[in-house]
């Protein structure tokens, strides 16, 4: 639907002609991302009504008062990897892309915190961090997604919450464009003081911002955050280059740099690799920690590469790459040599208590340099297997036993599905889970289980929806776990089938987050295709996994 | 393949946006980590890679028209091939080959960029692209002895190319170049006004036909005159003779060098002793056809299939181009040997270089955004501390010179590596 001259006009007239568009051509190219077949049957979610590239908060504020006026929805979105950050319940919405917005504002070497605009990416930051001696922490689905976007808006998990904690965890202080047009500054900002708060913005406020899976653009726009930094012990400036022997377009650090040290033990089976982890986590001397599966394999440059290389291991069957299952990385960083001796001397106990070894082919240093960067620096989330996947968050925040109940379970059932020959097998023998610690465990887990599968496959799209519907066995009815799930998250399951099935079990919260909702957008104009409806529609099913009211309706 | 045969392609685009950046790994400088001239400075969606992979897959769907705002997006666009290598990290998909067919979808349906209308039409008449008369082609040579092949046999053929041939302020470097090879005792000669485009100028804009008329003509010619190698100091001209034609199934049976890659050999041997000091810190543009769309053809026929359940695999396997094989060490090579010669690199090199802004017809049609990216990469040279920047084609040198000229970045001297050789002799 085209925005009326007189609603278009008003847009215009903030941003300025060269800043905004309804062309179709256009258009069409902010709703087509990954994800979108799995929801909507179509790579196609609701084409906008228009787009807007808004170069400062007074204009989002005006124009989200423009939205107001005429009843228009709208939405904000950074990089826009996500169905997330693009879908909008009907076709009279505008996107806001904030491209233009990409300034790293400050960053606080005494504090240690920098304040961002939405279109920094997270490996921007990390360079321009490092310069400093500090680190942001990493962001799972690649380096070009936005730093807000990740802490303030949406729900995920990577490997260093170990030591920086998860991503809502990080934000200290927003400026936040609430659904009405009004600016509210939170943190001790409000307070007209620098974005800083010790425990995020403001009185507990971190739920609200966030919502239950992440807000997504659903209250409001973010258009300004102070987001934490860590030390960070390598070099201000480093340089990824060609190694010999390895695919040209794969750069690579040569070694891991100074001030880090990483390594790899393998473990005898999954119960004590999971006890070990344990231990490594809450000992509290980890920078970084992930599944080995990350530091096993030479890169590849393709699929058919890539299928060469298994091939080649199933020719010749080597042990120590088997036991990829029992593997991890665990990465430490140091300040001094004293500091270093002790982290290491942890690593090394817990490894030989859980009768732990590290073998050569995952400790050599190369692939030691590679495990580095790929787990501080986000290697992105790699869909070209299959073509999609199925990041399923099995247990946000919870505690490592109920982790690892969910995960095993997660694991058969996924093996089942792999043997029918739906998701990509990897055909390891063993169930590898991943999971990725919080703070030091101090405050529990994620887990994360990945499915591939092929959207434009029938079967597999078909198979990949009856896969979460199993998955989180939302009404119980299985039993399956021993242990509640908490559910999904946004990325698997549609907003209403996460609030409705989950929301009564869990304190009624999708009630009081409704109740937000109504209160921050009185008149429903921040889209909540990926926060929260103020009503709930009467359609959702658990197996309904094709919403009827997205991307359809529209004749070209 | 035809545009529509990229529908697989379309449908797996994800939209990481990794097309607009070059790849985290080769990021240094914050200020130089965008690889994408045409998103970087229209910013719409649609401009990046990824957005002709979702405006192709919308045209596919009847859900658009090729209009004007199709074709404005199409053709701001210098066709550079950065978007192809950063996607090539992640994906197994063509960005670059489908946005060429695009390109030759709208022409064949008769959807014309005027600017390239005139150009293209120069070509029929007088068989160059720079709206020149044919009669004059030759003139760059003029007073050099050379021998003509349409008269005498040689072992190489020297092809100045259009832009070469045609702009009267860069004939000193053709000249140039022509005599350092003639220095060396090479025995080479030149078409003169026999020349003709290469034609891959054409067929960037999506003019097939006219690029396999050329490619045509010069197999038969360079046959027909016995020459064992040709050899060009454009860029563009030799990613089409050594690239394209390949592409289309007239591969040259004669060696293609561009003239870096010569000049590399002349004094790894000896044949040319560069002596004297150039005392000048410098650094080298990688011109974009020289480099990852200089890297050659791989033809490849097959079929999809899954492995391991769902993973997409090619029988047989497909070696996709990934920019690395491309002409990178030869001019690097020549400039190490310039004595006195301050070499310093940029942060955006090699199959991750930033375009210089005239390809893909971008110079042609619109002029302000080939020097507004030209000042892109301007910036860049004098942010690593260069006094010049070198490159090795043409087209690079004459967006440089317009760019800085329009510009704020008029205080860095422009240079071909030909031009720094003969100093340095």
């Amino acid at each position: 639907m085209k925005l009326s001259n007189e609603e278009y006009k008003a847009l215009e007239e903030i941003v300025g002609p060269e800043y905004i568009s309804q062309e179709p051509v256009i258009m069409d190219t902010y709703n087509q991302v990954w994800g979108n077949k799995f929801f909507f049957d179509e790579k196609h979610s609701i084409r906008p009504a228009a787009v807007l590239l808004p170069a400062n908060t007074a204009e989002i504020a005006r124009a989200i008062k423009v939205c107001n006026r005429y009843g228009l929805l709208f939405k904000a979105f950074s990089s826009g990897f996500e169905y997330l950050s693009l879908s909008l319940m009907n076709s009279k919405g505008i996107l806001f892309d904030l491209r233009r917005m990409d300034r790293i504002l400050e960053i606080d070497i005494k504090n240690m915190h920098a304040v961002i605009e939405p279109y920094v990416s997270v490996y921007r930051l990390q360079l321009e961090a490092a310069k400093y001696g500090l680190y942001s922490g990493r962001i799972g689905v690649g380096y070009s997604a936005g730093v807000i976007a990740a802490e303030c808006c949406h729900h995920g998990c990577q490997h260093s919450m170990v030591f920086t904690s998860g991503y809502g965890r990080n934000v200290l202080g927003v400026e936040w464009v609430l659904p009405t047009g009004e600016v509210l500054n939170l943190g001790s900002g409000e307070s007209g003081s620098d974005l800083f708060s010790a425990d995020g913005p403001g009185f507990s406020l971190r739920g609200i911002l966030r919502g239950r899976t992440g807000a997504n653009g659903g209250h409001g726009v973010i258009t300004k955050a102070s987001v934490k930094l860590y030390p960070w012990y390598g070099p201000a400036k480093w340089r990824q280059t060609k190694q010999p022997g390895e695919p040209p377009s794969a750069g690579q650090l040569d070694k891991v740099p100074d001030g880090y040290k990483v390594y790899v033990p393998t473990f005898p089976n999954l119960d004590k690799t999971l006890e070990a982890s344990e231990d490594l986590c809450r000992a509290e001397i980890l920078y970084a920690f992930g599944i080995g599966i990350i530091a096993t394999n030479p890169f590849t440059e393709g699929n058919d590469e890539e299928w060469a290389l298994v091939q080649s291991y199933m020719k010749n069957p080597d042990p120590e790459r088997g036991a990829i299952p029992y593997s991890v990385v665990c990465v430490i960083g140091h300040q001094s040599e004293r500091e270093m001796k002790y982290k290491e001397k942890c690593v090394l106990a817990i490894t030989a208590k859980y009768c732990g070894r590290f073998t050569k082919a995952h400790n050599e240093p190369r692939a030691l340099a590679r495990a580095f960067a790929d787990i501080l620096w986000s290697n992105g989330v790699n869909l070209r297997a299959t073509g999609d996947f199925l990041p399923s968050s099995s247990s946000p925040d919870g505690s490592p036993a109920m982790l690892k109940k969910l995960a095993l379970q997660e694991a058969e059932i996924k093996k089942r599905y792999e043997q029918t020959g739906a998701f990509l097998a990897l055909g390891t023998t063993g169930r590898m889970v991943s999971w990725r610690p919080e703070e030091h465990l101090s405050i529990g887990a994620q887990g994360i289980s990945t499915a591939q599968y092929d959207p434009y496959d029938p079967a597999s799209l078909e198979a990949a929806r009856q896969f979460i519907n199993e998955l989180f066995d939302p009404r119980g009815a299985f039993s399956r776990y021993g242990v509640p799930s908490r559910g999904g998250c946004l990325q698997i399951e549609p907003v209403t089938h996460v609030h409705q099935n989950w929301g009564r079990m869990y304190d009624n919260y999708d009630i009081w987050l409704r109740k937000l909702k109504k209160i921050l957008d009185p008149n429903t104009v921040s889209d909540w295709t990926a926060y929260i409806p103020p009503e709930y529609p009467d359609y959702a099913k658990d197996d309904d996994y094709v919403l009827p009211s997205y991307g359809k309706g529209e004749e070209f | 393949m035809a545009w529509q045969d990229y529908v697989h392609d379309m449908q797996r685009c994800t939209r990481c946006s990794y097309c607009k950046w070059i790849p985290y790994r080769y990021m240094q400088d914050t200020d130089f980590i965008q690889g994408c001239p045409s998103i970087s400075r229209y910013l719409w969606h649609a401009y990046a890679g990824s957005g002709k992979f979702n405006m192709a897959y919308s045209l596919l769907q009847n859900r658009i028209e090729i209009d004007d705002t199709f074709l404005d997006v199409l053709y701001r666009c210098q066709l550079d091939g950065s978007c192809d290598i950063s996607c090539k990290v992640q994906q197994d998909i063509e960005p670059l080959q489908l946005m060429q067919e695009l390109r030759i979808k709208c022409v064949e349906e008769g959807h014309f960029i005027p600017a390239h209308t005139v150009a293209i039409n120069y070509l029929r008449r007088e068989d160059n692209m720079m709206q020149s008369r044919r009669a004059d082609r030759g003139k760059w040579a003029e007073g050099l002895g050379v021998k003509n092949l349409t008269s005498e046999g040689c072992a190489a053929v020297y092809h100045a190319g259009c832009r070469y041939s045609f702009d009267k302020e860069l004939w000193s470097v053709a000249r140039a170049g022509l005599e350092l090879l003639l220095e060396a005792g090479v025995d080479i000669g030149i078409m003169g006004a026999e020349e003709s485009c290469c034609g891959g100028r054409a067929y960037e804009l999506g003019y097939t036909a006219e690029m396999t008329k050329f490619a045509v003509h010069q197999v038969e010619t360079f046959r027909t005159a016995g020459v064992k190698t040709l050899v060009t100091p454009c860029s563009d001209c030799y990613a089409c003779f050594k690239v394209l034609y390949d592409k289309i199934g007239l591969k040259f049976d004669i060696e293609v060098l561009h003239i870096t890659q010569y000049l590399d050999r002349l004094i790894k041997e000896g044949k040319l002793r560069l002596s004297r000091k150039v005392p000048l810190t410098i650094t080298y543009h990688d011109p974009c056809h020289l480099g990852r769309l200089g890297e050659p053809w791989v033809h490849w026929q097959g079929m999809e299939y899954k492995v391991m359940g769902q993973m997409i695999v090619h029988d047989p396997p497909k070696k996709f181009r990934r920019g690395a094989g491309g002409v990178y060490e030869p001019p690097r090579n020549i400039l190490r040997s310039i004595p006195g010669l301050n070499f310093i690199e940029m942060y955006r090199i090699k199959e991750y270089a930033w375009c210089c802004g005239a390809g893909g017809g971008v110079i042609d049609a619109y002029p302000d955004f080939a020097a507004w990216t030209g000042n892109e990469r301007l910036k860049e040279a004098k942010a690593v501390g260069a006094e010049a920047i070198i490159s090795a084609c043409p087209w690079c040198k004459r967006n440089f010179l317009d760019a800085a000229a329009a510009g704020s970045n008029n205080d860095i001297e422009v240079y071909d590596i030909i031009e720094l050789v003969r100093r340095a002799l």
